[in-house]
């Protein structure tokens, strides 16, 4: 079915209500949808029609239609459509309907959009703070036109502390960071424990928030986005700059010469490759696994080596700009290239069958950390996590894109759904990253690596892009604007759906399973400057402010 | 009689020399055995004297709810580990043999584990308290085993002294030692658990709670506890061999000083390799597994009281 055929389908649910259309391609319908119908269409098109919740994009745009607008978008993996359903609010008391309570997995986002323009989610189950720090003022949202980068408000109340939810009645709190020698970031799981069962938790996150998005729409321009895309991730770097310049391209209808496209998927995959072996020693280290760790680190480094030789970098690989790639790959290179890849695969094959056979970490992996087909569904978990519960997605070959269209791989997919499906599927991943590496060298032609662009890029357009990054899909969304800068950058990292299912995914576990459950959806997250200290005999909670703890530090007395 | 009394006092303190000369080469034998097993250089083998020495020059600070049951609880886990260390034989028969029987021995084990709950509590956070839950856990179920194993031993040989039980007591009886062999096997899967090394360091667990009760511990005092864990594998070495491989010190002095020890080597050996082939359990899983072990301990002590 294609993207034609799925609006009729909604035209001819809703008639009247569908107000416009968008078909840029066969590949993506933008839909308007008056205000008032928004949750009746949102159920159709994600129970009806069985589409993937991605995310939901709020955007300021007074200064063209007079109101704000949120985007919701959807993805029909099995027709390759992406697809959003958009909608506004009046611009003075900005209200929208709430679609929480239908598709779960969009709290954060709508909490997100709450936090960032004051757009309210009508009925939302659960309207607390999600993206702002404590001390921000209410009333003041960062993301509407009005507001400078720089701006810093003046009712900053350092005082001010974030609110916990009520601790669950014979239960104790056991907070698991925003420091844990496990967490490679700060973040805070405020753990609520029975004995050493996981009962619940509460989440407080975003506290480092860097601002990246309203940067790119006030002072960066179309090509110092992606250098600051890259940044965004320290592991999938690239897969960030990638999915960016595709959002450009796609709303300013840019195709890109074939090599950019071989050089993007092989240093995806690259990417790819020593993120799986590093997740994969990281994972044998949270159960205690030191020595798989080592191993597999060290099967990794040379892949580091060659990043370096083909981009000058171990990681941040500077790759992209909008309409083509930096960087190309020398016959000496490609030379090394595929021996580097020979002898990577001779090492891994001994370690997957060893891992697979081992019942040590079966047993501290089997039936840990569950998140089911339903429960990937309805929080729209993506990547490993969902491919493990027998979820068959993979944007690389669902929502091609780059060269993957060209080269022919197995979409690796496992059916315990807990955290081994994870190991078996990331370890079994690395072989066909291999194997589209080497078509990839097989294929490329030579031919020029960058498009020349003569006319500016046309504004008011939209790009949804989805690459598969090692933890999933990651999605940006663009509205491309004047200036040369966009409009409008929206980026949807897989944690920021995957990490909404782990309180799902701990819940009855034990405390010794948090690790490794959290571990296993690869989680990279913003950071946070909180510490805490709770009195188990009394149950008082005390906050620490900043000042204090540095008064205790340097008195060396507590 | 004043000869004799010399002679426990000069054992006795030998062994304690002994044990804190050797015990930090021993860690350093299994973190570099540890390290070639993962593919690495690996630190060099007196790394753990200068880790020591230095974690002594460092300034000794108080935290905790309770510093000065973290400090007793320091020094009190390193006075039972090396009183228990003057109780074994060490390449020659026990010294302090009249003074204390087999049961003093029971004791002092347990009470290096109470010292860990001292320590936990006296850190006062959530992590140390989940790590005592455990390591009290791991306690109930594993101590027994050691009692039955020297219970056994007495039966066989109707004595509690020590150099008649740490000499393969286990294995006297009339025919084939069944309860002997049953618990050598029985302690031969628990020793990981009772020098505290994976997979079952639960109680410390530092990717989930953070080395648990030793988590307020730095300087001089971690240094103190550090030195009593090394000790700890060293001592445990040495009984394992009094109880189950007890063959050769008997022979002429060097030989069978130095039979002892090649021994406490190839145990320090076997222990780094299980803890570098392994994942660590979970306390459910291994409570679970000391459960079916104390069962076949007790099935063993069954055997024994009938003289098998």
């Amino acid at each position: 079915m294609d993207a034609r055929e799925r609006l009729n389908q909604l035209k001819e649910k809703f008639g009247p209500a569908i107000v416009r259309a968008d078909l840029p391609d066969e590949r993506r319908l933008f839909v308007h949808v008056d205000p008032g119908v928004v949750k009746a269409v949102c159920r159709y098109v994600f129970r009806d029609l069985d589409a993937r919740y991605v995310i939901s994009v709020g955007t300021d745009d007074r200064q063209y239609s007079g109101s704000f607008q949120v985007y919701h978008d959807f993805a029909f993996d099995a027709d390759k459509i992406l697809c959003s359903i958009i909608t506004h609010a009046s611009s003075d008391n900005p209200k929208v309907e709430c679609i929480s309570d239908v598709v779960a997995g969009a709290s954060w986002a709508e909490r997100e959009i709450r936090d960032m323009f004051g757009v309210e989610s009508v009925g939302h189950p659960y309207p607390k703070r999600l993206v702002l720090t404590d001390g921000w003022p209410d009333g003041l949202y960062p993301l509407r036109k009005d507001m400078d980068w720089n701006f810093v408000p003046k009712e900053y109340d350092e005082e001010r502390e974030f609110k916990f939810d009520e601790t669950p009645a014979g239960c104790t709190v056991v907070p698991f960071g925003p420091f844990h020698p496990t967490l490679d970031e700060p973040a805070h799981f405020r753990l609520y424990v029975e004995g050493e069962v996981v009962r619940g938790c509460e989440y407080r996150g975003f506290m480092v928030h860097r601002g990246i998005e309203k940067l790119s729409e006030t002072v960066l321009s179309y090509n110092d986005i992606p250098m600051m895309a890259e940044r965004i991730c320290g592991i999938c770097g690239c897969v960030h700059s990638v999915a960016y310049v595709q959002a450009v391209e796609a709303g300013a209808a840019l195709k890109i010469p074939p090599r950019a496209e071989y050089m993007r998927s092989i240093m995806l995959e690259i990417e790819r490759l020593h993120s799986h072996l590093l997740w994969v020693g990281l994972a044998c280290h949270l159960v205690g696994f030191d020595t798989l760790f080592m191993q597999s680190w060290r099967i990794r480094e040379p892949i580091m080596w060659m990043a370096e030789k083909i981009t000058g970098n171990r990681k941040t690989y500077a790759l992209c700009q909008v309409g083509g790639v930096r960087w190309d790959i020398t016959p000496e290179l490609r030379g090394e290239l595929r021996t580097l890849l020979d002898k990577l695969e001779s090492e891994w094959i001994p370690v997957v069958s060893a891992v697979l056979k081992d019942k040590n970490i079966q047993k501290r992996t089997r039936d840990v950390g569950v998140a089911d087909k339903k429960m990937c569904k309805e929080m729209g978990l993506v990547g490993p996590v969902a491919r493990a519960a027998g979820v068959d997605i993979d944007c690389r070959r669902d929502h091609p894109y780059a060269a993957y269209e060209r080269v022919d791989f197995d979409v690796i997919t496992h059916d315990t759904s807990d955290v081994w499906g994870r190991v078996v599927v990331r370890a079994k991943e690395v072989f066909e990253s291999i194997k589209i590496v080497r078509q990839c060298l097989d294929k490329m032609e030579p031919g020029p690596l960058q498009l020349e662009i003569t006319d500016e890029l046309p504004a008011g357009r939209l790009g949804l892009s989805s690459v598969e990054a090692p933890r999933g899909e990651s999605h940006h969304f663009v509205i491309t604007g004047e200036n040369n800068k966009p409009r409008r950058w929206r980026v949807r990292a897989p944690t920021y759906q995957n990490l909404q299912g782990v309180p799902g995914m701990i819940k009855d576990q034990m405390i010794a399973d948090m690790q490794i459950s959290l571990g296993s959806i690869d989680p990279c997250f913003s950071c946070t400057d909180r510490l805490e200290t709770v009195d188990i005999r009394s149950g008082e909670t005390r906050v620490w402010t900043p000042e204090e703890l540095k008064k205790v530090a340097r008195s060396k007395q507590y | 009689m004043d000869n004799n009394l010399l002679s426990m006092i000069l054992g006795g303190v030998a062994n304690v020399v002994v044990i804190l000369l050797l015990a930090p080469f021993f860690q350093g034998v299994l973190r570099k055995v540890t390290a070639r097993i993962q593919s690495r250089q690996g630190p060099p083998i007196p790394q753990p004297y200068y880790d020591t020495f230095k974690l002594l020059g460092k300034e000794d600070i108080e935290s905790g709810v309770s510093p000065r049951m973290q400090r007793f609880a320091t020094y009190l886990s390193l006075a039972a580990i090396l009183a228990v260390g003057c109780l074994v034989p060490m390449g020659f028969h026990s010294p302090m043999n009249g003074a204390g029987d087999a049961v003093l021995l029971i004791y002092l084990l347990t009470l290096s584990g109470i010292c860990v709950l001292l320590a936990g509590l006296a850190a006062g956070s959530t992590y140390s308290l989940v790590g005592i839950s455990r390591e009290m856990m791991t306690m109930l179920t594993l101590e027994p085993l050691f009692a039955i194993t020297i219970v056994i031993g007495a039966l066989h040989t109707q004595s509690f002294r020590l150099d008649t039980v740490l000499s393969g007591a286990v294995y006297q009886t009339a025919g084939v030692p069944v309860s002997g062999l049953i618990m050598l096997c029985v302690m031969l899967l628990s020793f990981q658990a009772f020098v505290a090394r994976l997979p079952f360091d639960i109680s410390e667990a530092e990717t989930e709670i953070m080395e648990g009760p030793l988590i307020e511990y730095s300087g001089p005092k971690l240094a103190i506890f550090k030195y009593a864990q090394m000790a700890k594998l060293v001592v445990f070495s040495a009984l394992f061999i009094g109880l189950f491989v007890p063959w050769g010190s008997e022979l002429p002095f060097p030989f069978g000083w130095l039979l002892f020890w090649v021994k406490v080597f190839v145990i320090v050996i076997l222990v780094t390799v299980v803890a570098a082939t392994h994942a660590r359990y979970r306390i459910d899983q291994a409570i679970r597994f000391f459960a079916a072990l104390l069962g076949v301990g007790f099935v063993a002590l069954i055997l024994a009281s009938n003289g098998l």
